[in-house]
């Protein structure tokens, strides 16, 4: 379960400081699959990242099946989004050094998992790339980049999966392909799905939406 | 974690990403080991070439026979071991002719080192002699053949017995340079000596033990000899045999030093900024591993096994490239070099690993080590400033392992002080140049309209990395240009020294109703020759009226000795003043002129004064020059020069030297038969071997500039690619708006241009300082400003990093604007 609790984040611009969140306050249940929606600059991927633990807020809490992210450090963050997060973004983000195959690995890797081969073959399997596991990242279509993603973040069996735009550099037809993939495994592997669109359509597949609006919570 | 790095490390090698970095490296380990190499094994031939001098690996001599204990020790250590015994004695042929001969007999094992030659016949060729005479047989120089009237297979006596003539006495590793004085030499063994009966207690002789073995029992030995010398007993020093060739390879030995001390400096530099692209290239990965979990400790432990395997790889191929290096090295000297230098042991291996683990620690880990604190928030925001990867600590721990390793390697801080110097300039002139740069007005935008303000624009835009590069650029140029000056000098300075035409014969002895015959001759014949010097036997006997020391048993510089003088109207070819003043045209006054390093042994200054005694007259002269002279330049030089009226009286004899083809050397026979009491010494052999190994050494160090070429490419190449990215960003984004081809390159090309212009100014600002440092004070040259050097420098700075800039950037004109957006 993700808790928000006034959740705050200012950056200093040319010696002012602006206000990207203003207090979020909100509450994720497990298995639960919620759209953030709002206008660009809204500070949708802003309250991703640090629902996620990738960035520290500047005032409030999160806090991830009874875990205060705020009392980890960056390392400690970094094991908890190992054992608990996986992430599908935008711009794919695979590494293009290793295949298909070893970008599926990596995270079990990182977590010192046995067996890594083959439950990553597994998954990719369940995305039907077993035909180009061993190709590359700059080999493979943006659609298929994307599955390789999915594969990865569902390999680490994570409790919640983060999706930031995930169709954005996709064709709707790709797209949606991928969201279907996407909503099976969520639903396979029981896990909580927090998403960042513009789609509505998108949203719309999603147990809830919230909608931000510069930097706050707006009732639908 | 480790197999990641390895795949990581494949794919970023097969990307392309890596090449610099492991050349660089690669580069550095192997110019340093493959210097490091050669050098050992220079050190250790020069050790042996020192040994062949001695004919052995240690010698004792006294004028009194040797105990027979110390060959038993000797034998019980496993040496070898050889006896000799000089003196001079007469050498009858039939009733009429005799001659005072130096005899040296030899024992069977005689030499120990070095190679001792024969000939059929007088100045013939020269053969290799597995020994010395046998017992009944000598060898006589070819002086004696016709001085003494004999052919081979005839007989001569020597004392009470009678000897076949075998052979003409041609080298003897150990005859010296000391040729003054002896008569010409008569060769035979040393189990003949009592049959002759001429050598009796009190005659003046010169017996010797010899000694060769492996270092470590000869060190032995000579630790059980040393407290057993009582007076008169004397170990011979490793003497320098001949110091043109050691001065000339200690030279090239700094030279390369110094080459191998700036690759160091140009592969560090290199790799420094290979990294600090690596890095910035890595920073996505990092924050993707991060996101999926990886901790900083984890990120770095990536890197630093990356960095550790990548190391292992380069070191392991660098020492492969030094292997390669002094082997090729060691070919050029192979015919050159008289002795087998040996290996070089692993020590230059060792050095070329620790160069590899400076340079990855000290200029590699710094940017990747910032790799760890990325933050992985990059995974949604791309624009996210990279981790300060300016670090002002990571150019001072670079700027301290290049002084640590350029001084840890030359072994010379005053090299090491040069170089720097050098460097320092470059800096402080490139920080100058970046703060006018950003201090100039700002130009508006892009300014795209026009070639020349698009670059402008662009060079201040990019100010503070402009200058940094401009300094980068500059170090890499100054570095090549000092390398190329110094080269320059010493190739000039040594064919100077010893041109194709320089003396190869001493003559000596020749009387002065004599001279004008054997000048007439000389010319006759078309022989180059120098100019006839007066040579006078004298020995200083006091200094400021106190008398020296007169014994010749003691090492002792103040003590009286035997010595050549001569007289000489105005300063000698070659010589120059040091101190005091040249002495009036015509002075009848009784002064002296000394040389540099005479002087110094004897302690004396212009204004002391020598007391003399010439034949057996005492002579008192003041000292009022002191000289400095190229003992290297085989022409007639002496330590004591005097006014010509002072001497004039004396009775005296000339010497000369000049230069004799091999071809032409039957010469000498006919003008020994001529003049039979002329000394005429060969130094031919020498004046080759010298010519041979400085020609070797200069095509060694064309070689070794070849190689930090090399070195300083990788930079200026490593520099462009550093601001490539940015400049092709906007270059594409300025495709992409419809901008001409020619817009583009052409601009790119004045920007790049531009900064070599600029760097090349630098670069021959501080070649010049760091030359003159170099010279006046290592390498012991004089210095002369270099003019081609400029326009060189300037315009080929601005033409390599022009070209290379284009070159590295010239797929933003090649391929889809799109593409390049979506790779950077």
């Amino acid at each position: 379960m993700i808790k928000c609790d006034n959740l705050q984040k200012r950056v200093p611009i040319a010696g002012a400081e602006l206000e990207i969140l203003k207090g979020i306050t909100l509450e994720i249940k497990s298995g639960e699959s919620v759209a953030i929606i709002g206008a660009s600059g809204s500070g949708k991927s802003t309250l991703l990242g640090l629902l996620a633990g990738l960035d520290e807020g500047s005032g409030g809490s999160v806090t991830i099946n009874g875990t205060d992210l705020g009392t980890l450090d960056e390392d400690g963050r970094a094991r908890f989004r190992g054992e608990h997060i996986g992430f599908v973004f935008q711009s794919f983000q695979l590494l293009p050094a290793l295949t298909a195959l070893e970008n599926v690995m990596l995270p079990l890797e990182l977590q010192g998992q046995y067996d890594v081969a083959e439950k990553a073959e597994h998954y990719l399997k369940r995305v039907e790339l077993e035909a180009r596991m061993r190709h590359y990242p700059l080999q493979l279509s943006g659609g298929e980049q994307q599955r390789v993603a999915l594969a990865r973040a569902f390999a680490s069996r994570p409790a919640i999966l983060f999706a930031d735009e995930p169709t954005g550099n996709l064709d709707s037809r790709t797209g949606d392909r991928i969201i279907d993939l996407m909503f099976e495994l969520n639903r396979e592997e029981g896990t909580t799905l927090v998403l960042v669109t513009h789609d509505s359509a998108l949203a719309d597949r999603c147990d809830r939406r919230l909608r931000l609006d510069g930097g706050a919570l707006v009732q639908e | 974690m480790s197999m990641t790095a390895a795949r990581m490390l494949a794919r970023d090698w097969r990307g392309g990403e890596l090449g610099v970095l492991v050349m660089a490296l690669v580069l550095a380990v192997g110019v340093v080991s493959g210097i490091s190499a050669f050098t050992t094994k220079l050190q250790n031939a020069l050790v042996q070439e020192s040994h062949r001098f001695l004919a052995a690996d240690a010698v004792v001599s006294s004028g009194r026979p040797l105990p027979e204990e110390w060959l038993q020790q000797a034998e019980a250590d496993g040496l070898q071991r050889a006896l000799t015994l000089s003196f001079p004695s007469m050498v009858y042929a039939g009733d009429e002719n005799m001659y005072l001969a130096s005899i040296k007999a030899v024992s069977a094992a005689y030499p120990l080192r070095g190679e001792l030659t024969y000939g059929m016949q007088p100045f013939g060729e020269t053969l290799p002699a597995s020994a010395g005479p046998a017992r009944g047989e000598v060898w006589l120089d070819s002086r004696l053949f016709s001085l003494l009237d004999v052919a081979l297979q005839d007989q001569v006596m020597i004392g009470d017995h009678a000897f076949l003539v075998v052979a003409v006495a041609r080298t003897e590793p150990d005859q010296g340079a000391s040729f003054y004085g002896f008569g010409p030499r008569v060769l035979m063994h040393y189990d003949d000596i009592p049959a002759t009966g001429v050598v009796q207690p009190g005659s003046r002789v010169e017996y010797r033990q010899l000694f060769a073995g492996p270092e470590a029992s000869m060190k032995a030995f000579s630790r059980w000899l040393q407290p057993q010398l009582q007076d008169g007993q004397k170990a011979l020093s490793v003497e320098e045999g001949q110091p043109s060739i050691s001065s000339a390879l200690a030279r090239a030995e700094s030279f390369l030093l110094l080459a191998g001390s700036l690759a160091v400096v140009l592969a560090g530099v290199a790799v420094a900024l290979a990294a600090r692209r690596f890095s910035e290239r890595h920073h996505d990965y990092v924050a993707i591993i991060k996101s999926l979990g990886a901790t900083s400790g984890a990120v770095n432990r990536l890197y630093a096994s990356s960095l550790l395997l990548l190391g292992l790889i380069a070191t392991a191929l660098g020492c492969g490239l030094g292997f390669a290096i002094q082997a090729v090295f060691f070919t050029l000297f192979a015919e050159q070099l008289p002795v087998q230098p040996g290996s070089s042991g692993l020590r230059p291996y060792a050095i070329g690993a620790a160069t590899s683990i400076t340079c990855l620690f000290c200029f590699a880990w710094p940017p990747l080590r910032r790799l760890g604190q990325a933050s992985p928030l990059r995974v949604l925001r791309r624009d996210l400033p990279l981790e300060g990867s300016r670090a002002i600590s990571d150019y001072l721990l670079g700027l301290l392992a290049v002084v640590l390793l350029m001084w840890w390697y030359s072994g010379d801080w005053k090299l090491t002080l040069a170089v720097l110097a050098g460097l320092g300039v470059t800096v402080g002139l490139g920080l100058g140049l970046a703060l006018t740069l950003l201090k100039g007005g700002r130009l508006v935008g892009m300014s795209a309209g026009n070639i020349w303000r698009l670059a402008l624009a662009g060079l201040q835009r990019r100010g503070l990395a402009n200058a940094l590069q401009v300094v980068i650029f500059s170090m890499a140029i100054m570095m090549l240009l000092v390398l190329l000056l110094v080269r320059t000098s010493l190739i000039d300075e040594w064919q100077t020294q010893l041109p194709v035409d320089s003396p190869n014969h001493f003559m000596l002895n020749i009387a002065p109703q004599d001279v004008p015959a054997v000048e007439r001759l000389l010319v006759a014949e078309g022989v180059s020759r120098e100019a006839f010097y007066p040579m006078i036997r004298g020995r200083i006997m006091s200094v400021n009226s106190e008398a020296l020391v007169s014994t010749e048993d003691v090492e002792e510089d103040r003590r009286q000795r035997e010595t050549n003088l001569t007289w000489s109207q105005g300063l000698p070819k070659d010589n120059t003043l040091v101190a005091g003043q040249w002495w009036p045209a015509g002075t009848d006054q009784a002064l002296v002129s000394l040389e540099e390093s005479f002087a110094e042994r004897l302690g004396v200054n212009v204004g002391d004064s020598v007391g003399f005694l010439v034949g057996s007259q005492p002579l008192e002269a003041q000292v009022t020059s002191i000289r400095a002279l190229d003992w290297q330049s085989m022409r007639p030089n002496f330590y004591l020069v005097f006014p010509p009226k002072l001497l004039a009286a004396y009775p005296s004899t000339f010497m000369t030297s000049f230069h004799l083809e091999a071809a032409d050397k039957a010469f000498l026979n006919r003008f020994i038969r001529r003049f039979p009491t002329v000394t005429v010494i060969e130094m031919d052999a020498v004046v080759e071997q010298v010519r041979g190994i400085i020609e070797q050494v200069s095509a060694a160090i064309n070689l070794v500039l070849v190689v930090i070429l090399a070195a300083g490419a990788l930079v200026l190449v490593a520099g462009v690619q550093a601001s490539v990215d940015a400049r092709m960003h906007e270059s594409a984004i300025l495709r992409a708006l419809g901008a001409p081809r020619r817009l583009i390159l052409g601009s790119l090309l004045i920007e790049f241009a531009t900064l070599g212009l600029f760097a090349g100014f630098l670069a021959t600002v501080a070649a010049e300082l760091s030359v003159y440092i170099l010279q006046t004070l290592v390498m012991d040259m004089r210095y002369t400003p270099t003019f081609w050097i400029w326009p060189l420098g300037i315009l080929s700075g601005a033409f390599i990093i022009g070209s290379l800039g284009v070159f590295s950037c010239r797929k933003v004109v090649a391929v889809a604007p799109v593409t390049v957006l979506r790779e950077l």
